[in-house]
């Protein structure tokens, strides 16, 4: 099993007026061909912002760290090195759509509402695919059934917002998927939805990435899903990655703190006594970072002298488990 | 009304507040107002605008203290006569006051008439807060005291210049400043009665009443605005006085100035009826003058003063249009635009170009006005991003 | 669509008739009538002692007696039924030989310069849009204050007195003074078209400033929006991106103000063409009204609200084509 993308030190920096602020700093992560890993965490996180940068969909103004390094494998086999790719080169436009594609959160909004669906799909699809007019028709119809969406001759001439919310998403997934890319990178695709659409389009991808053989990121600060679909999955707080492993293991027995309460947090329905208890407190604001481990100000096994004062390195745990946190390092153990 | 103490502030640490915490909480209780003219103050651009109309303003309103020479006083002897700007040096040394040369009286030799000529031997020194014509303040405040003049009394100092029948374009100037920034005044507060009263109308009620209205605001949006003033203004009869046509003119552009203000105010209810907050407090149980006076006014308050302050070009530039060619203001009435009549041709660009200097105080009037309105509509809106 | 079509001509024939209303009233205003005027023109100064009943004879023969109302009808239905717009009285003949093939000129002063406005405006404002803090950018922004504050007909003063300073040219007015009573020719017409520069110019300085704005804030607004960076994350080529989606939504607002800038321009036309020496509709109608010919003036404001109300349609019209979200009634 080969890993098809791998992301070292990411860091992404943007200069603005009140200064410099890092959204994201030191991230890591990988993703095995076929497979899907989830990135969880609260919006303010930087999961969104990691993703873009592996489509150099980022502002101009943004900046990536000097030894940030995304190596991705390409369908034909040729290793890229997409932070060295220019912002709007030709390379950048095929990675774009044909190698990784995105679905966003609000399929509404991902349409343009002055061209129908499929003019956008045709579009996309002659862009990555070697195809005529009519072809690429022909193929944006197939897409359109595969993805579940009834009358799709119909449909492809409609507009996005003559479609209900979920034949949208079903179209925007469609149109994604017809450029043909290996990885799929879904910012939460599900949370604007209502459960049981929800569930229909999650299963709907889950049938459409082993049909296809695609790798999935799958974004989100929904817990439930993630274990529904992610194979791996990375938890993300303030633009560092707490947490990373199986997601099997990382929820029946989390190791950092923030997992632990975001698991805690989750309402159980089988036993109505207990109060919620959510994680208190809020993340911070990026431009007011916590010196040490950015999770220290709402940490309630936090170690003072030391989680307030030096930023914590990864740790494996081995069995593909790391995580970053005071409490698992030599010394953390030894304060404790 | 219970107190706050500082421990319901700090979380539940009961001690003095810092620095910061003190500054947050100024922040966080100021009103909505105090907010406004803290953005507002940052603008630094709107500030000096709202100066310069500050400045313009009490020029209009103290005319006859600022103006050395009335609106219509004749000085037959300088007839189309050229900017006299004092100056501290000439050949014969420099003094701290400035001063204007004297005129003596020679023959020309061409037409045999007198004519005065400036004389570089004479030097009439020019003061502030002398004595000069005898005029009423504010129209009932009898006075003699001037900004600026002569020290010799029976010199004239022309700073801008005189036109073809000897007037002082810079007295004319000032009161014209006085005028048509009044007109404006005036016009916009008809317009925002009438949009008031007819936007409102149509907003609370909406159904048909919304629609006769918006009907009739339609036509008069459709007209265009100049040629439609025009027409009524063409049928003030020449034998009213000027105290008729002043108010007339104020009348008529304020006629037709409210159908933007009131589509503003009209949508705007509208749209506010259904907000969640407004609903919100329907539920909450508030009266309705609460939920009209507390919740939907101040929503769109600040929207309409921006609105009222974009309206001030618009009615300053009608009424300057409109004297310009003849079919507002008339003399002895004095605005910008009748000052602007009299430099209509391209001989008077050529030859008395001073005559336009009326048109930098239209041109400063408006970009002040339109200024202030930008910098206020940047500074009430809660969502622009703070800059 | 064809719905859609029917009801904004609907629309377009009420307006109009309350807007003839209007300007009836507005005719009806000025003291004195037709006939007052008529007798003291045609017997002033000739010793003929006209008395009223005179008057009153003048005003039955040209039917100035009847009621408000009839009066209304009666010119309301001249106009629609026989295009009479009535008697011009400054030169006692019929409004639509004075008024003539003016018409035509004023429709193509409109033209020229609202070609200029939105040539001018479209592409700078998305350019200035795109590359924010450009050039371009602080340009705009100083320009529209300056276009806004400056009045047009002080515009065209400065601008007629440096053109005669530099190129001591006759370009005041429509035609040189060889073509302005010679019949159309080629050569006519384009002397025309060299004379319309500057007329269209002066026009276009506060349409151009106020669309930048415009044109600027919505092509920012749509930039940012979530179709787009779809689009690119779709791997679509910048420059065709920006024109196929932001570009194609900016020119909404613009199509849907082309009615407001007809009615803008028709508000200044007058002042300016008094100061240009223009020979059209608007310089026509400022001499109507300083001469209380009413009726001319009267005709010239239907005239010229009828192209604006036109215009309106239209727009409504493109915009209808342009964006599918309003013939579905979604918006």
């Amino acid at each position: 099993m080969e890993e098809m993308l791998k992301v070292e030190n990411l860091s992404i920096a943007f200069r603005t007026d009140e200064g410099l602020i890092e959204p994201v700093q030191g991230v890591s992560f990988s993703v095995k061909e076929g497979k899907t890993l989830g990135i969880v965490g609260e919006s303010g996180s930087g999961k969104s912002i990691s993703t873009k940068a592996l489509m150099r969909l980022l502002p101009g103004t943004a900046i990536l760290g000097d030894d940030t390094k995304m190596t991705y494998r390409a369908k034909s086999g040729e290793i890229i090195n997409i932070e060295k790719l220019a912002l709007n080169s030709r390379k950048t436009r095929d990675l774009r759509g044909g190698e990784i594609g995105m679905i966003f959160q609000e399929p509404m909004a991902s349409f343009s509402p002055v061209y129908t669906v499929g003019n956008q799909m045709i579009e996309a699809i002659r862009l990555h695919r070697d195809m005529n007019k009519k072809e690429a028709r022909e193929y944006a119809i197939e897409m359109l059934n595969k993805v579940g969406i009834s009358n799709p001759s119909q449909r492809i001439d409609q507009y996005a917002h003559e479609m209900s919310g979920g034949m949208r998403q079903r179209a925007m997934i469609a149109l994604t998927l017809s450029a043909g890319p290996q990885l799929l990178i879904a910012d939460e695709p599900t949370t604007a939805l209502d459960v049981t659409i929800q569930a229909q389009v999650l299963e709907l991808m889950a049938g459409l990435q082993r049909d296809l053989g695609m790798a999935m990121i799958f974004i989100t600060h929904d817990l439930g899903v993630i274990a529904q679909i992610a194979d791996e999955v990375a938890v993300m707080y303030l633009g560092t990655i707490v947490e990373r492993g199986p997601t099997r293991d990382v929820i029946r027995d989390p190791k950092h703190p923030y997992t632990q309460g975001l698991l805690e947090a989750i309402p159980k329905l089988d036993t109505l006594t207990h109060r919620l208890s959510p994680v208190p407190g809020d993340i911070p604001s990026p431009h007011a970072r916590p010196t040490g481990c950015p999770f220290h100000t709402r940490c309630a096994r936090k170690i003072d002298g030391l989680c307030d004062q030096q930023t914590p390195a990864e740790i494996s745990l081995g069995e593909g488990r790391a995580v970053t946190c005071f409490l698992h390092s030599s010394e953390g153990r030894d304060v404790a | 009304m219970t107190t706050v103490t500082n421990g319901d502030l700090n979380n539940g640490n009961d001690q003095p507040l810092s620095a910061e915490q003190k500054r947050l909480l100024k922040y966080y209780s100021a009103s909505q107002w105090t907010l406004i003219w803290w953005r507002f103050r940052r603008h630094r651009t709107a500030m000096i605008a709202a100066a310069l109309l500050v400045v313009m303003a009490l020029f209009g309103v103290f005319a006859e203290f600022v103006a050395p020479y009335g609106p219509t006083s004749r000085n037959t002897q300088y007839l189309d006569g050229s900017p006299q700007l004092p100056s501290f040096c000439d050949d014969n040394g420099c003094s701290l006051r400035p001063f204007i040369y004297g005129v003596t009286t020679k023959r020309d030799p061409v037409t045999l008439r007198a004519i005065s000529v400036p004389d570089p031997n004479k030097r009439v020194y020019v003061e502030l807060l002398i004595e000069g014509e005898k005029t009423d303040l504010l129209g009932f405040i009898p006075t003699n005291i001037h900004l600026f003049g002569l020290q010799d009394p029976k010199a004239k100092l022309h700073l801008w210049g005189t036109d073809d029948l000897g007037r002082d374009v810079f007295s004319r100037t000032i009161y014209a400043t006085r005028t048509s920034l009044s007109i404006g005044v005036m016009g916009v507060f008809i317009s925002f009665v009438l949009a008031l009263i007819i936007g409102g109308t149509a907003g609370y009620f909406g159904g048909r009443t919304d629609m006769v209205i918006q009907r009739i605001t339609e036509v008069i949006r459709v007209v265009p605005i100049i040629p439609l003033y025009m027409g009524l203004a063409a049928a003030m009869p020449k034998e009213w006085s000027t105290t008729q046509i002043y108010f007339a003119m104020t009348l008529i552009l304020g006629l037709f100035g409210w159908p933007t203000l009131a589509r503003r105010i009209r949508s705007q209810l509208l749209s506010i009826r259904n907000e969640d907050y407004v609903v919100a407090a329907r539920l909450a149980g508030a009266r309705p003058s609460r939920i009209i006076g507390q919740h939907m006014l101040p929503s769109f308050t600040s929207f309409i003063i921006v609105d009222l302050v974009i309206s001030f070009p618009y009615m300053i530039l009608s009424e300057t249009a409109l004297s310009f060619v003849g079919l507002g203001l008339r003399p002895p009435t004095v605005s910008w635009g009748v000052l602007l009549q009299q430099a209509q041709s391209i001989r008077v660009i050529e030859q008395t170009p001073w005559l336009f200097i009326p048109a930098v105080f239209v041109v400063i009037a408006v970009l002040a006005f339109t200024v202030i309105g930008d910098g206020l509509r940047d500074a009430a809106d809660p969502y622009a991003e703070a800059k | 669509m064809l719905r859609f079509t029917l009801e904004r001509l609907v629309g377009m024939a009420i307006t109009m008739a309350l807007v003839s209303v209007m300007v009836f009233l507005i005719m009806e205003l000025p003291p004195g009538d037709y006939a007052d005027r008529y007798a003291f023109r045609k017997y002033s100064g000739t010793g003929v002692n006209v008395t009223e009943a005179d008057i009153q004879a003048i005003r039955v023969d040209l039917g100035l007696d009847k009621p408000l109302v009839f009066r209304y009808f009666d010119w309301i239905g001249g106009i629609v039924l026989h295009g009479d717009f009535g008697q011009a009285f400054a030169f006692e003949t019929s409004v639509l030989k004075v008024i003539g093939n003016k018409v035509w000129l004023t429709l193509g002063i409109l033209f020229s310069t609202l070609l200029v406005t939105y040539m001018v405006s479209i592409p700078i404002g998305i350019y200035a849009a795109v590359r924010r803090a450009s050039v371009a950018d602080y340009g705009l922004t100083v320009f529209s204050y300056l276009g806004l504050a400056l009045p047009n007909f002080l515009l065209a003063l400065i601008l007629l007195y440096f053109a005669n300073k530099w190129f001591d040219a006759d370009i005041g007015g429509l035609f040189s003074s060889e073509y302005k009573d010679a019949a159309w020719s080629i050569a006519k017409g384009w002397d025309l078209f060299k004379h319309l520069w500057l007329p269209a110019f002066v026009l276009a300085w506060s349409a151009v400033a106020y669309q930048l704005q415009t044109v600027r804030a919505t092509m920012s607004d749509e930039i940012n929006k979530l179709s787009v960076t779809a689009a690119r994350a779709r791997g679509v080529p910048e420059v065709k991106l920006l024109i196929k989606y932001p570009a194609r939504l900016a020119i909404n607002p613009v199509v849907s103000t082309i009615g407001f800038d007809v009615n803008r321009i028709f508000s200044e036309l007058p002042i300016v063409a008094v100061v240009l020496g223009l020979t059209e509709l608007g310089e026509l109608l400022l001499r109507a009204y300083l001469d209380l010919d009413m009726y001319v003036a009267g005709a010239i404001l239907l005239l010229l609200t009828f192209m604006i109300v036109f215009m309106n349609f239209i727009s409504d019209l493109l915009l209808a084509w342009l964006d599918p979200r309003i013939k579905l009634g979604t918006s």
